[in-house]
């Protein structure tokens, strides 16, 4: 992949269901290097563009670049360098942690020892347990570590918080800064704005399938018109607010 | 192979399963009849009947129930978005679960196999071995087709209760298959079929054979040397004796000696079991590889 190309890249993306557009003429592109969050309310498609993204989901309209590459034609060579956290994802039951990152290792042919992982997301103690009793927030760090083989150049987390107590969310946000400052891009969805606000360098914001903003956080504060002091949360209540009354309209 | 791994984690999926055993003991329990009609039938070779006879059942049923979840089954917990995540295509992700899952059944029904034939031999002493080794085959090549089959019905519905309900339908249409076909031909042509007294009609008896146990049959009684039908051994020995009347569908009963179709010859169903294979998984392929996978 040259440096000019970013990382992910869609134009016009487009998924429709029947009468409802869930992605809407999306245009996005990720950089190499980034942290981009990729923000929104419930329902608002971001892991449908997730989804379009990994070819869990075939577009409607438009087009998906990963690396340059079409996930569709080229899946093997897009997914050798992502790690993916998915949102609302079952894991094997009767299978140990050990063996859910074992697993991932040996289809990607990647030496990581499943321990040193396990202990990085903090499941040291649960190494060989059965993932079928995980509580949400272990099933979240097994996920975590599942996304980490093979080193990455790119993490996909779909609601990375979701789950994890303080401590969880901290090293999910340490993890993030680590893996960046190894070189990943890290693209990652979810509705918790002050970790967006503390873990990225640029922010889209999603709403009715559309791209309404799109920028680091300050750019944002300025589209939003409100002073410097203001939380993500007003930011984006701000810009979400403004197009819906604004009929859907991105502005 | 990128996708090996997948297929050592399906094939252990089935080894470590209860209902994979319970189909190994069922095969054995229901497999071995050591009855005067067999003994009759093919003497000592009654071993290799006692195959057919667990298998031609209890393999569709039990393949279908261990099979038919292993799309679904993903899709429904969500598992499935780890999977497509992987540098696997989706023919890989297919092939993995076919593979594996086939590796894995191939293994405890060789576990029936091998305990039907060691009864067998402690009964009845040595049987001949190149029928046994083409019942195996032919078993092989059935196990094969039902895998294929329960991974496209994995592949095609969306439900977990609708793929149940199809396996169930399966299952009833294929066990009455002979009273199906025997209908429809009816309706279509206007000929009474009487079971016991069948017309010679080479189109009748090559629908009666289409299904992945009727073709197997017809292939296992071909190798045991008992007459051409899609029917048990035991029934297709009993019509042809002599002053027997039973419901079964026997060529050299219906057919004048070397008036049979070709396309009846017993050989062919090794095609339909190939077709069996190939085709549902042409299908799964051209499904799974179309679309949405969640």
């Amino acid at each position: 992949m040259s440096d000019d190309v970013p990382v992910i890249e869609t134009d016009g993306l487009t998924k429709q269901y029947g009468d409802v557009r869930a992605v809407d003429s999306l245009d996005l592109a990720i950089e190499a290097g980034d942290v981009y969050g990729f923000l929104g309310p419930n329902g608002a498609g971001k892991s449908t563009t997730i989804g379009l993204v990994l070819d869990y989901l075939r577009p409607t309209a438009g087009t998906v670049r990963v690396f340059g590459a079409d996930p569709q034609r080229d899946p093997i060579g897009i997914h050798e360098r992502t790690g993916v956290l998915p949102d609302r994802f079952g894991l094997y039951e009767g299978r140990s942690a050990r063996q859910h990152v074992s697993f991932v290792a040996e289809t990607k042919r990647a030496d990581d020892d499943p321990e040193a992982l396990l202990d990085r997301v903090g499941l040291a103690d649960a190494i060989d347990d059965d993932a079928g009793e995980f509580s949400k927030g272990m099933e979240q760090r097994l996920a975590l570590a599942m996304a980490l083989v093979g080193d990455p150049d790119l993490l996909v987390l779909d609601e990375p918080f979701t789950g994890l107590d303080p401590h969880g969310v901290r090293r999910v946000r340490e993890i993030v800064h680590e893996e960046n400052d190894k070189g990943a891009t890290v693209f990652f969805s979810s509705h918790v704005l002050g970790q967006v606000e503390l873990v990225c360098d640029r922010v889209g914001v999603l709403h009715q399938g559309r791209l309404v903003a799109d920028g680091t956080v300050d750019e944002l504060r300025d589209a939003a018109g409100i002073d410097d002091d203001a939380v993500m949360e007003d930011v984006f209540v701000e810009l979400t607010d403004v197009r819906i009354d604004a009929g859907g309209e991105s502005q | 192979m990128q996708w090996s791994p997948l297929a050592r984690r399906e094939c252990r999926t089935i080894l470590t399963s209860k209902g994979a055993w319970i189909l190994t003991a069922l095969i054995v329990l229901w497999g071995f009849r050591p009855t005067y009609t067999g003994w009759n039938a093919i003497g000592q070779n009654i071993t290799i009947g006692y195959i057919q006879t667990g298998v031609n059942v209890l393999l569709p049923i039990g393949v279908l129930l261990l099979t038919y979840q292993s799309l679904i089954g993903e899709r429904t917990t969500g598992s499935i978005k780890f999977l497509i995540a992987l540098p696997l295509k989706r023919t890989h992700i297919l092939l993995g679960k076919s593979v594996g899952r086939f590796a894995g059944l191939g293994a405890t029904v060789g576990v029936a196999v091998l305990l039907l034939t060691g009864i067998g031999v402690f009964e009845h002493g040595a049987f001949a071995i190149r029928p046994f080794v083409g019942v195996v085959l032919a078993t092989v090549l059935l196990l094969a087709a039902l895998v294929s089959l329960g991974v496209l019905l994995s592949t095609a519905v969306k439900s977990t209760v609708s793929a149940a309900g199809i396996v169930v339908g399966y299952i009833l249409v294929t066990l009455f298959w002979n009273t199906v076909v025997s209908k429809v031909y009816t309706v279509v042509t206007g000929v009474p079929v009487n079971p016991y007294d069948a017309p010679a009609s080479g189109p009748l008896f090559f629908v009666l054979r289409l299904t992945p146990d009727g073709a197997y049959n017809v292939l296992t009684n071909w190798l045991l040397g008992v007459g051409n039908s899609a029917d048990q051994f035991r029934a297709v020995y009993t019509k042809l004796k002599p002053g027997h009347g039973i419901n079964a569908f026997v060529v050299e009963a219906a057919f004048e000696s070397g008036t049979a179709p070709w396309y009846l010859h017993p050989v062919l169903s090794i095609g339909i079991l190939a077709g069996w294979i190939a085709v549902p998984l042409v299908l799964s392929r051209r499904i799974f590889n179309t679309g949405d996978v969640l």
